[in-house]
């Protein structure tokens, strides 16, 4: 398997909603064979967390110029529009 | 009936939390149309999270009863009411005639509000019907009819479903758990105090604009506001008090000290285990309720020790404990000593922070106003407290008068049931309460978005954007 792509999850809390997109997110990408590992962070400490990581995906808003991709989703709460988020992912992720 | 009933109680009673959560979790998951292995792995994952959440508020427990009891002893005050703490008004409540009958009364109260619409809150938070059966042993206690107390105790269950659906929204918002809701009566009552207690600082220039949230003390303070440092350091300063006296007191100072630290640390990885449990179980719900009623949410009840891992609720609350002491040696009129509760009041200001954004002086002081008519409220309902402990079976420490506690014993929910009931009498009593209960749910059917903003909840937005 190749090095695992390093995914940072950021809530208000590292705590609730982080834990439910960041399980949601490596089942998801297990079943499509990519190797991911997760990070969870508060939203104020991404930019200090962000060295090695892929991709950062957060339930608040955060800033757009940290330089790797970021995605601001509800989607794994509200179980609406899950599957684009998820396809969304697994294409930045094959990108590079 | 009886036997069957007396044999459920002294199971679930035996069980506790981390083997009943388990059960309830796996069976409502399965219910909702879970797999069976995801249902399984999501119950004990919930058993073992309670485990762990229990194991740091024991170390929470010890560390900070110690070292209240040294500083009580400090300074030397004297007072008959003692404090004996939550776990002792909870087996006073299971152990009442009420406690034999609040499992299956309190499952129905549920189950028809839920078929009436009244609420959309599902209570699995068994272990917490406790504090019904508290309120009905009460009741009971002041009027002598079983039967009162049996309704007194319904009309809690609902009470509480009532107070979770109105803060469900500010609940999800602020400590961002979808699908979840805190029915529990130890917790909620604090909200209307809190929407009072908010509006009158709005109008206190300077006050109103001094913000303590602890993101903003780790910004300005930086390794100091870390919440592990701050538990360090709040965990040191109780410590000096309490035991600048005693035997080998840099060790003992320096261990609270690092215990608080543990705790502040510790109980928010704790929860994080519980909510990866719950996923599957909230998943599952949400999928069973959009597949039946596309219209139709439902939240699920759950204990408030879920939100205390949240800086702002341990900050607040670490705050509060020499608050508390205080309030109790000035408080004129007061002859409450507190003891083993200190620790509870995590739970009683957590749910204060959805409305006040987590601004910890805000909570602080909401949590005081709240600890000092409890004060009051615990002294007059000492002597009932204490008949309901015994007729339940239960010793009375040496050397005090009578008991309280904190959870429930300070808080207005009790006090507004025996209060009613015996200046009106049983029926026309309990008549009231309902009448006010069906009032303020008519009121907040019909204000719901105004109920919600007010108990913290978002103002309405616009939904989530993805951009890559």
């Amino acid at each position: 398997m190749s090095k695992p792509k390093v995914i940072l999850v950021a809530c208000g809390t590292a705590i609730a909603t982080s834990t439910v997109v960041a399980k949601g997110i490596e089942e998801a990408m297990r079943d499509r064979g990519i190797n991911v590992t997760t990070r969870q962070c508060k939203a104020a400490e991404i930019r200090s967390r962000l060295s090695g990581v892929d991709l950062v995906v957060s339930t608040t808003p955060v800033p757009d110029d940290l330089g790797v991709p970021v995605i601001q989703t509800l989607a794994f709460l509200t179980g609406i529009g899950k599957e684009d988020v998820l396809n969304q992912i697994e294409q930045l992720l094959r990108e590079d | 009936m009886d036997a069957f009933l007396q044999s459920l109680k002294s199971f679930v009673d035996a069980l506790g939390p981390t083997i009943m959560l388990p059960i309830i979790i796996f069976i409502v998951a399965l219910v909702l149309g879970a797999k069976p292995g995801k249902a399984f792995r999501a119950g004990v994952t919930i058993g073992v999270a309670f485990i762990g959440i229990n194991l740091v508020i024991g170390l929470m427990w010890t560390s900070l009863s110690d070292v209240a009891q040294a500083i009580v002893t400090n300074t030397g005050i004297q007072r008959d009411v003692v404090d004996v703490g939550w776990p002792s008004a909870a087996a006073i409540a299971f152990g009442s005639s009420v406690g034999l009958w609040v499992i299956p009364i309190a499952i129905a109260v549920n189950v028809v509000m839920l078929a009436a619409r009244l609420t959309k809150t599902l209570n699995v938070d068994i272990w917490n019907f406790w504090h019904f059966a508290f309120i009905g042993s009460l009741v009971v206690a002041a009027t002598g009819n079983l039967v009162y107390g049996l309704i007194a105790a319904a009309i809690a269950a609902a009470l509480a479903l009532f107070l979770a659906d109105w803060t469900a929204k500010a609940v999800q918002h602020f400590y961002g758990l979808p699908g979840i809701s805190i029915p529990h009566l130890t917790s909620a009552p604090i909200v209307p105090i809190a929407i009072a207690v908010d509006w009158v600082i709005d109008k206190i220039p300077g006050l109103r604009d001094i913000d303590l949230d602890t993101e903003n003390i780790r910004k300005k303070w930086g390794v100091f506001g870390e919440p592990v440092v701050l538990g360090l350091i709040i965990g040191l300063v109780l410590g000096v008090i309490g035991y600048y006296n005693a035997e080998q007191p840099l060790v003992k100072i320096l261990n609270t000290g690092m215990n608080l630290a543990a705790v502040m640390l510790l109980l928010p990885r704790m929860v994080q285990i519980l909510m990866e449990g719950l996923i599957p179980v909230s998943e599952a719900a949400r999928e069973f309720m959009q597949k039946r009623a596309s219209d139709r949410e439902i939240d699920i009840g759950l204990d408030s020790a879920i939100l205390i891992g949240h800086p702002a609720a341990i900050a607040s609350a670490l705050v509060l404990v020499p608050i508390a002491i205080l309030l109790s040696v000035i408080l004129p009129g007061n002859r409450v000593i507190l003891f083993a509760d200190l620790a509870v009041i995590p739970f009683v200001v957590a749910m204060t922070a959805p409305l006040m954004r987590g601004n910890v002086l805000r909570m602080i002081i909401a949590g005081a106003v709240t600890l000092a008519i409890g004060f009051y409220i615990a002294t007059a309902m000492a002597p009932l407290f204490t008949s309901a402990a015994v007729s339940s079976g239960f010793a009375i420490p040496e050397g005090a008068v009578q008991i309280t506690s904190i959870a429930d014993g300070f808080l207005w929910p009790p006090a507004l049931f025996v209060g009613l009931v015996k200046v009106l009498g049983g029926i026309l009593g309990l008549a009231v309460i309902l009448l006010l209960l069906a009032v303020a749910m008519y009121f907040y059917k019909k204000h719901t978005t105004a109920w919600e903003i007010a108990a913290g909840a978002p103002k309405p937005e616009s939904e989530a954007s993805v951009t890559a």
